[in-house]
C-alpha cells in the first residue's frame, strides 16, 4: 500500500479562547495519496482555507495531527515546520504574490535558493519551469510587466521549484478571468497527468473541480462527502 | 550561502524605492555630518586653547605659597595651657610671600628630568594708567632671554621685541588687549601703580613712568586683556621684595607631563606647584562641558533621524506584508525574515555613516576657509577643525547604533507577522 502524500487525524482547529472560541474544524480525517488531483469544496466559512493552511504546515492544529510525507508536524519547531513548508510543500494562492522587486525567474528561484541552490543551478531550473508554463523569453520580466494570467503561472512555476510533493492551491483561479482560469487548470492537470504532481486545490467552481480526480466537500468544518469528483459533484447537484 | 538570497531580497527592496532608500540615508548622513562637524569644532576650539596655552604659559608655575598653609591659630592654641581663651578681631597676620633662595630652588628645579627650562619671575597686580585711561593689569617681572626660553613670548610679539624691554630702566611690553584699551602704542610712556602687599603696604600707590617697548598677542584673550612685562629688577624694586622673587615658571620638554612634574616639584620644593591644566581648569571643564553638550544635541539629530527609519521600515513591512507570507509559505522562516529587515536597516545605517562623515569631512575644509573673525576666550580668524579618527568613529558608532536599533523594532515585527493571518486578510 503506498503511503499517503498527507494525512490528518481528527483534526480541530479553533480561534479565539473562552466564551469567544470558534471551532472551524471538527476532527477531520483526511488522506492525499500522492499523484492525486483533489479538489476540496465547499461553502464560505466551511473551513476549507483553515484545512489547507494546516495541510501545508502554515498553521498548527488545536488537537489531532497533520502527517506530511509521514512528518507528523505537531512536534517540530518553527525552524523545522518552514523547513517542511520548503521542501515538501508548494503554495499558489489566489493572488500571486511575487516579489515586484524580482523578475520572474528570480521569484521562480527563490524557494530554491532559500534551500540552498546554487545561483546558476536555480536559474536554469526556473527557466525550465517557465519554458513549461509557456512563459519562455519572459523570464527576465518584472511581475508588474505581465498579465494576471501570467503571474498567476509564475506562481506555480515557483510553487513546482523544489520539486514538492504537493502543490496547494488556495483558491489559485479566483483572481483570474474564465479563460486563463482554464488555462491554469489545464496546466494543474498536466502536472498530475505528466509528472504525476500530487495536488490540492480549494474551489468554489464545480466546472474545475470536476476536472480533478477527486473531491473533499466540506460543511461548517466537517467533511460531508468525499469521493471521485463526478460522484460527488453529483451527489451534491441533486442536493441542491 | 544560506544568507545570500536574503542578502537579495533587502537589496532589492532598497533599490526598488530609491527614494525612500535615499531619504532614509540622507537622514542618518545628517545626523552623522553634524556629529563629526560639531565634535571636530569644539575639538579645534579646545586644541588652539591648548595649543596657545602650552606655548603662551608656563607648563608649571611654582607659586610663593603652600598648598596646605599650617593654622596659625590652632598652633598657638595648642602652645596654650588649659582655661578659657577669648580671641577678638582676629586676622591673618600680614606677611610678603616670596619664594626663599631662589636661585638654589631654580638651580635644584632645572636639574629635575623633563623640565626644558625654568625662570624666576615677580608676578603683581598694578594699576596702569594713560591720560585718563586706567586699566587694571597683571605685571610681570622677567628676564627676558631665560623667559622667552620657557614661553615663547617673543613669536607672539606684534610690536617690538622682548629683548627691548633692556632698552630703557622703565620698559614695559603689554598684552595687545591691554594695549587696545589703554590706547596706547609702541613708544608711548604710560604710568604704574604698583601694589605690594604686607611689607610693603607702605609703598602703595607708587606711581611710575613705563615706556611701551613691545606688544604681544598670543590669542588668549585672558591673556592678552591683562598681561604686562617689564624686567625682574624693576619689578622688584617697585614690589619692595628686595633680591626675592614669587614665581619659578618652567617649561617641560613634554607639556602633557606637567601634572606628574608639578606634583613632584612641589614635592621638592614645598611650595604650591600648579600645571598648566591645573592653572586653566576652569576653561578645560568648560570644554568638557562643551563637548558633552554637542554630542547630546547631535545625537538628538541621530535620534531623529533613527526615528525616520524606524518610520520607512515600518511603512515598508506593512508595504512587504503578502510578500513576507509567500516568503514564509516558500520555507523561509522568522529568522530569515528579520534577517532581511535588519539587513535594510544595516546598510542605511551603514551608507549613512558613510555620505555622512565625507560631508562632515567636506564641510570642514569648506567652512575653515571663510574668514570668521571671532574674540572670546580665544581669538581667531576663522573656524578651526580637529578631526581625529576618533570623532569620526564615534560619529559613526552612535549614527550606525541608533539605526541599528531602529530597525530592530520592524524587523522583528515583520519575522513574528503570521502568514496565516495575512492571506485570510487578502483572501
Amino acid at each position: 500500500m503506498i503511503a499517503p502524500a498527507m494525512e490528518t487525524r481528527a483534526l480541530r482547529r479553533t480561534l479565539g479562547s473562552g466564551e469567544n472560541e470558534l471551532e472551524i474544524l471538527h476532527g477531520l480525517d483526511v488522506v492525499i495519496r500522492p499523484g492525486e488531483f483533489c479538489s476540496i469544496m465547499g461553502p464560505s466559512g466551511s473551513g476549507k482555507s483553515t484545512l489547507m493552511y494546516l495541510l501545508g504546515a502554515l498553521d498548527r492544529p488545536s488537537s489531532g495531527q497533520v502527517l506530511i510525507d509521514g512528518i507528523d508536524t505537531r512536534s517540530l519547531s518553527e525552524a523545522a515546520l518552514a523547513d517542511v513548508r520548503g521542501r515538501k510543500i508548494g503554495f499558489v494562492f489566489q493572488f500571486h504574490y511575487l516579489m515586484p522587486e524580482f523578475s520572474a525567474a528570480e521569484n521562480v528561484g527563490l524557494p530554491m535558493r532559500k534551500l540552498g541552490v546554487p545561483a546558476k543551478e536555480a536559474r536554469e531550473r526556473a527557466y525550465e519551469l517557465l519554458g513549461l508554463l509557456g512563459l519562455a523569453g519572459k523570464e527576465g520580466r518584472l511581475p508588474g510587466r505581465l498579465s494576471g494570467g501570467e503571474q498567476q503561472r509564475v506562481a506555480i512555476a515557483r510553487s513546482l521549484a523544489n520539486r514538492p510533493l504537493v502543490v496547494l492551491g488556495d483558491e489559485p483561479t479566483g483572481n483570474l478571468d474564465t479563460k486563463n482560469g482554464e488555462l491554469v487548470f489545464a496546466l494543474f492537470e498536466r502536472l498530475v497527468r505528466q509528472q504525476g504532481q500530487t495536488i490540492v486545490v480549494v474551489t468554489h467552481d464545480p466546472r474545475l473541480a470536476a476536472r480533478t480526480d477527486r473531491v473533499v466537500r466540506l460543511q461548517d468544518g466537517n467533511v460531508v462527502d468525499d469521493g471521485p469528483a463526478r460522484e460527488v459533484l453529483a451527489r451534491a447537484g441533486e442536493r441542491s | 550561502m544560506r544568507f545570500l538570497p536574503l542578502f537579495q531580497i533587502a537589496r532589492r527592496h532598497l533599490l526598488h524605492s530609491p527614494f525612500r532608500t535615499a531619504l532614509s540615508i540622507t537622514g542618518v548622513a545628517i545626523g552623522d555630518c553634524f556629529m563629526v562637524l560639531m565634535s571636530a569644532l569644539m575639538a579645534g576650539f579646545e586644541a588652539k586653547f591648548v595649543d596657545e596655552t602650552v606655548e603662551s604659559s608656563p607648563h608649571v608655575t611654582v607659586l610663593d605659597e603652600f598648598r596646605d598653609p599650617p593654622d596659625e591659630f590652632a598652633d598657638w592654641l595648642s602652645e596654650k595651657e588649659q582655661g578659657v581663651v577669648t580671641v577678638e578681631s582676629a586676622h591673618p597676620r600680614e606677611r610678603v610671600y616670596r619664594i626663599k633662595k631662589p636661585y638654589e630652588t631654580l638651580a635644584a628645579i632645572e636639574s629635575r628630568p623633563g623640565v626644558a627650562a625654568a625662570a624666576l619671575n615677580v608676578v603683581g597686580t598694578s594699576i596702569l594708567n594713560f591720560g585718563n585711561r586706567e586699566v587694571g593689569a597683571a605685571l610681570v617681572g622677567i628676564d627676558p632671554d631665560r623667559q622667552d626660553r620657557v614661553v615663547s613670548t617673543d613669536t607672539y610679539m606684534i610690536e617690538g621685541r622682548l629683548a627691548d624691554l633692556h632698552s630703557a630702566s622703565g620698559a614695559i611690553v603689554l598684552g595687545s588687549g591691554l594695549a587696545e584699551r589703554l590706547g596706547v602704542r609702541r613708544g608711548d610712556t604710560i604710568g604704574a601703580s604698583l601694589r605690594g602687599s604686607g611689607e610693603v603696604g607702605g609703598r602703595e600707590g607708587t606711581t611710575r613712568a613705563l615706556r611701551v617697548v613691545g606688544v604681544f598677542k598670543t590669542g588668549l584673550v585672558p591673556v592678552d586683556a591683562v598681561r604686562a612685562y617689564t624686567l625682574v629688577s624693576l619689578a622688584q624694586q617697585l614690589l619692595g621684595l628686595g633680591r626675592d622673587v614669587n614665581r619659578i615658571v618652567v617649561r617641560l620638554d613634554d607639556h602633557t607631563q606637567a601634572q606628574d612634574v608639578a606634583a613632584d616639584l612641589e614635592a621638592m620644593v614645598g611650595y604650591r606647584s600648579e600645571s598648566w591644566q591645573e592653572q586653566n581648569k576652569n576653561f578645560l571643564s568648560l570644554f568638557n562641558i562643551q563637548t558633552v553638550i554637542t554630542y547630546v544635541v547631535t545625537s538628538g539629530i541621530t535620534i531623529v533621524a533613527a526615528f525616520g527609519i524606524l518610520n520607512v521600515l515600518i511603512m515598508l513591512v506593512l508595504e512587504k506584508l503578502p510578500e513576507i507570507a509567500m516568503l514564509k509559505s516558500m520555507g523561509y522562516t522568522a529568522a530569515d525574515v528579520t534577517v532581511v529587515f535588519l539587513l535594510e536597516g544595516l546598510a542605511i545605517g551603514a551608507l549613512g555613516v558613510v555620505f555622512g562623515s565625507i560631508g562632515g569631512y567636506w564641510l570642514q575644509q569648506a567652512l575653515a576657509t571663510f574668514p570668521i573673525p571671532m574674540k572670546g576666550l580665544i581669538e581667531i580668524e576663522h573656524l578651526i577643525f580637529v578631526d581625529p579618527l576618533r570623532i569620526y568613529a564615534v560619529a559613526a558608532t552612535v549614527s550606525f547604533a541608533s539605526t541599528v536599533i531602529a530597525a530592530c523594532l520592524p524587523a522583528l515585527r515583520a519575522g513574528r507577522l503570521d502568514p496565516v493571518v495575512t492571506l485570510r486578510g487578502r483572501a
